[in-house]
């Protein structure tokens, strides 16, 4: 099977829970005393899709969007944004329009997005309505879910979801666009016979 | 007319103003003015390093000293990353030449001296005015239609000449370029201009035809007639607006050599992984009159067809011979490279090709000076393709915030819009101990790096006279040499057009570099100044491309829209001598080296004086080997999370490749592949001079 890697970029206020999110996704782990995101550049996990192997490298935001500061490599070549907000938490609602604007106006042009109303697990002290946020993703064409990291409610589903909007690649042999990434070996392509 | 609303302006920043506050930016996208309502929780007040100014040198400092536990403070006052490294997009850049119309508000002197402990004294630092020292001559010229054009009324006529309006800045440019004419409309500007160009082009011209062609047989021009037939949809201005978010305008240009100190530190640290490349697939130079292909590599020797094969022969044997030393090139030392080549007996064509578009010096560059930008030249050949060269897609402006990530993802802290005023200064040790940040919180810190931008005059050490650069930036509707492929990616060597003027480096990037939208070219011109940067390359372009200025262009590329403007030259900076305290560090602005070494180079003597004892941006890990089983977390990451299981044999595997390049990496590698492709190289010369007699 094909493996195609799937950059996948987190965004959101601080707090909502983004790390704790991949955190579940890739290690299948919740801490309650996660320290704001530092050390992991992005994070991979593979999941099969269809006859293709789907490796999210999932990026978060390294703290730079807390004083509002995250650099616009962050998104480049994004297949997928996932913007999280924290359905206890109004502001972070209001934060994520503002999120899907911004990638609307500058994020790739065919990015997936989706929206997760995380720490679902807290319901008594819910402040984002489930139905409002909902209809906010139709309005969009974002998928919607609401997630708990703490306890493990639809994250995989979360990234299933994505997978499916994901299209699959057309023509596999022609690799679209002739760039590449640096490595310690010299790219294949240079090594002379002889 | 331009729209240019409060997106268009922060299109650089990420979310950011556009989206938080766009009501205030549009005002002032890029001033002090701009107060955030809710900056969220406050600045710590300590830290190792504060650094200041997100260019190049700088996002390295801090990168690597990041990586190494010490805790970093990044900011900028300027609401994008990069400082004059810096991309934007179409519209971005109209805000940036805007901003470089506006008069800088004169800063309120803020009195910060209650902040003060006994002994301390307070060093002023520049926050208003640095862009304006750096940046000027700032003009920009528009040549598309302002109308969206019919899709299917192609039209014979050469583009309409329509002058800019970007919201007053060609009015201001021609206000602020006083030194060439003062005219009372724009429109008599531009006449003025053509004019004056023409006049100077027709003399040139005559001088070109006594220069003679070499071959006859073209390529060029078979290949530009049979591409301008279909015909072109000619792009307007409002297309580029609309569009304009597939632009990323490099504020500088340069290459990356691919054995380049700048791609062995993205290497070597890991930050590589943050970005992708691709190939300069080409060299050309303009010589009487045309574009041509520079043969550099062995297939290229053997595929030209401007070369005959005395010619090929004696360009082998001479780069196989220039890669050692020997007691003939020594015998030129000091004297020009010019002179050694001409005692080669290698004509001149090759002779030519050799200095400007391999060696890329001048006449009276030095033989050894020369030859080591040879070699260097030639051993970066075939690392990762045909030519010496790499570009990051989506521009240069990614490689200083692909440092930046690679602090804050060690737990740098960022800051945008946000700057330092001054700093506080004990009287006795003659040390930095705490910067007064913006919003007036006073920030100690062991040591402080700064943008020379930042520092005033009074207290810099700068070279005199002081040197800038020329840069031009084009959008054009085709490439300067049509191929069998339209995404190339063309460095263009032009040597000096007449006595006394400027030998200027060109680059031509195509749409899928992610720097311009399809059906375009980005070409970027940089030169040292002679004079503004309109005087000293406007001839260049007037020549190579169609502009309502040129005549009988008809086949060359039509420049679309265009922008000139003058820039500091970093090399200029003296490295120490500064009225500074002895823990501040200064960095340098953008060098007019076509590659990164100046920058890399101060970085790292910055974190070496600071931490000697130090390694200077070591790997980070791999995502697939960090294993988090409680001992090893802290190792691996500075430690946070927890135990990640192994998901796939595939991830393990992996893992092991990358442990194995790493180790080899550690001893020496590098070197031994330079000699491996050097000897490489020279076999394979070897062999087929051998042949060939
Ligand atoms: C005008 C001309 C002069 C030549 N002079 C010599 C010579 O003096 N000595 C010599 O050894 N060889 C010469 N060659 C090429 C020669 O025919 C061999 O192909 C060459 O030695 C390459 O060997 P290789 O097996 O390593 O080829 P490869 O490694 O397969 O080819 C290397 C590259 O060389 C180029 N190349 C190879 N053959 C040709 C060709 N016939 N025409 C154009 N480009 C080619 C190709 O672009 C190819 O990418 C010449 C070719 C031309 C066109
Ligand atoms: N109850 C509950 N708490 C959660 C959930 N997800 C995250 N949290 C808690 O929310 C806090 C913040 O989570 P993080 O994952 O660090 O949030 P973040 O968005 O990555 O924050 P930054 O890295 O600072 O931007 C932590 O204390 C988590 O334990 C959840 O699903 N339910
Ligand atoms: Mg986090």
């Amino acid at each position: 099977m094909a493996i195609r890697e799937l950059k996948v970029c987190l965004l959101g206020d601080t707090g909502v829970g983004k790390s704790s999110i991949v955190c579940r996704f890739v290690q299948d782990h919740f801490d309650h005393n996660i320290s704001p995101t530092i050390g992991a550049s992005f994070l991979t996990k593979t999941v099969p899709s269809g006859n293709e192997l789907h490796k999210f490298l999932i990026w978060d935001t390294a703290g730079q969007e807390r004083f509002h500061s995250l650099a616009p490599m962050y998104y480049r070549g994004s297949a997928a944004a996932v913007i999280v907000y924290d359905i206890t938490k109004l502001d972070s609602f209001q934060t994520l329009k503002k999120w899907v604007k911004e990638l609307k106006e500058h994020g790739p042009e065919d990015i997936v997005v989706a929206i997760a109303g995380n720490k679902n697990d807290l319901g008594d002290i819910r402040e984002v309505p489930m139905k409002e946020a909902k209809e906010f993703a139709e309005s969009i064409a974002a998928i919607f879910i609401e997630t708990s990291a703490r306890n493990a409610v639809n994250v995989e589903e979360l990234f299933q979801k994505i997978s499916k909007q994901i299209p699959p690649l057309e023509n596999p042999e022609v690799d679209s666009n002739d760039s590449f990434k640096l490595t310690r070996q010299p790219a294949p392509s240079t090594r002379r016979c002889c | 007319m331009l729209g240019l609303d409060s997106f268009n302006i922060d299109s650089v920043v990420i979310h950011t103003i556009s989206i938080f506050f766009s009501g205030v930016c549009l005002q002032s996208p890029c001033s002090l003015l701009f107060e955030p309502v809710t900056l969220q929780p406050c600045l710590p007040s300590e830290f190792d390093v504060v650094i200041l100014g997100t260019g190049l040198a700088e996002s390295v400092v801090a990168a690597a000293f990041s990586r190494v536990g010490q805790r970093v403070l990044h900011v900028d006052r300027r609401s994008y990353y990069a400082a004059n490294w810096a991309s934007f997009t179409f519209n971005g850049l109209l805000t940036w030449i805007q901003q470089h119309h506006e008069e800088s508000q004169p800063e309120e002197a803020q009195d910060w001296s209650s902040l003060l402990e006994e002994g301390e004294e307070l060093i002023y630092l520049s926050n208003s005015k640095s862009e304006s020292d750096s940046i000027s001559n700032v003009q920009v010229f528009s040549f598309t239609s302002e109308e969206e054009e019919e899709e299917e009324a192609p039209s014979p006529d050469p583009p309409s000449i329509a002058e800019e309006q970007t919201g007053g800045a060609e009015e201001d440019a021609v206000k602020e370029n006083s030194e060439t004419e003062s005219a009372d409309s724009k429109e008599d500007d531009t006449k003025e201009k053509s004019e004056a160009t023409a006049d100077g082009d027709d003399e040139e011209q005559a001088s070109q035809t006594e220069g003679e062609e070499p071959e006859a047989d073209q390529p060029t021009t078979s290949a530009a007639q049979s591409q301008s037939e279909p015909i072109k949809k000619k792009i307007s201005y409002p297309q580029l607006l609309k569009e304009g978010r597939r632009f990323n305008i490099d504020l500088v240009s340069k290459l990356m050599y691919s054995r380049g100190s700048l791609v062995d530190l993205l290497i070597k640290s890991n930050v590589s992984r943050y970005a992708e490349f691709k190939n300069v697939t080409r060299i050309l130079t303009y010589r009487h009159g045309k574009v041509q292909q520079v043969p550099c590599s062995r297939a290229d020797v053997f595929a030209s067809r401007q070369l005959s094969v005395v010619e090929k022969r004696k360009l082998m044997r001479f780069l196989t011979s220039c890669m050692e030393e020997t007691e003939e090139q020594q015998a030129y030392n000091g004297r020009p490279y010019l002179e050694f080549l001409c005692d080669q007996q290698l004509g001149d064509n090759l002779q030519d090709f050799l200095l400007h578009s391999i060696a890329m010096v001048t006449e009276d560059t030095p033989t050894e000076e020369g030859l080591t930008s040879t070699r260097h030249f030639l051993r970066c050949l075939g690392r990762y393709g045909n030519t010496p060269f790499l570009f990051p897609v989506y521009g240069l402006g990614e490689i200083p915030q692909c440092f930046c990530r690679m602090c804050a993802v060690f737990g740098g802290i960022y800051c945008l819009r946000h700057s330092v005023n001054c700093l506080v200064m004990d009287k006795e040790t003659n040390r930095c101990k705490a910067v007064i940040d913006s919003r007036g919180q006073r920030i100690s810190c062991s040591h402080f790096v700064v943008e020379e931008g930042y520092v005033g005059a009074d207290r810099k050490q700068m070279a005199t006279p002081t040197r800038s650069l020329s840069r031009a930036v084009l959008i054009t509707d085709g490439s300067i040499l049509p191929s069998d492929s339209d995404q190339q990616v063309s460095m263009v060597t032009v040597p000096p057009i007449a006595a006394g003027c400027p030998a200027v480096k060109m680059v031509e990037l195509c749409s899928s570099t992610m720097t311009c939208m399809p059906g375009t070219y980005l070409v970027h011109l940089t030169c040292q100044s002679v004079g503004s940067a309109y005087e000293d390359l406007s001839p260049v372009v007037t020549r190579m491309f169609h502009t309502p200025e040129s005549h009988d262009q008809e086949n060359c590329p039509s420049v679309l829209w265009c922008l000139y403007f003058n820039m500091a030259d970093g090399s200029g900076l003296e490295a120490e001598g500064h009225n500074l305290p002895s823990n501040v560090y200064m960095c340098s602005g953008p060098d007019g080296g076509l590659g990164h070494e100046h920058a890399i180079k101060q970085a790292e003597s910055i974190f070496q004086k600071i931490l000697p004892e130090e390694d200077f941006c070591p790997p980070a890990p791999n995502p697939e080997d960090i294993i988090y089983d409680g001992d090893n977390t802290s190792s691996a990451m500075g430690g946070e999370e927890e135990e990640k299981e192994e998901t796939e044999d595939k991830q393990e595997k992996e893992e092991k490749e990358d442990k194995q390049e790493e180790k080899e990496e550690t001893e020496d590698k590098q070197e031994e592949e330079e000699k491996d492709g050097a000897g490489e190289m020279e076999k394979e010369e070897e062999q087929t001079l051998q042949t060939e007699e």
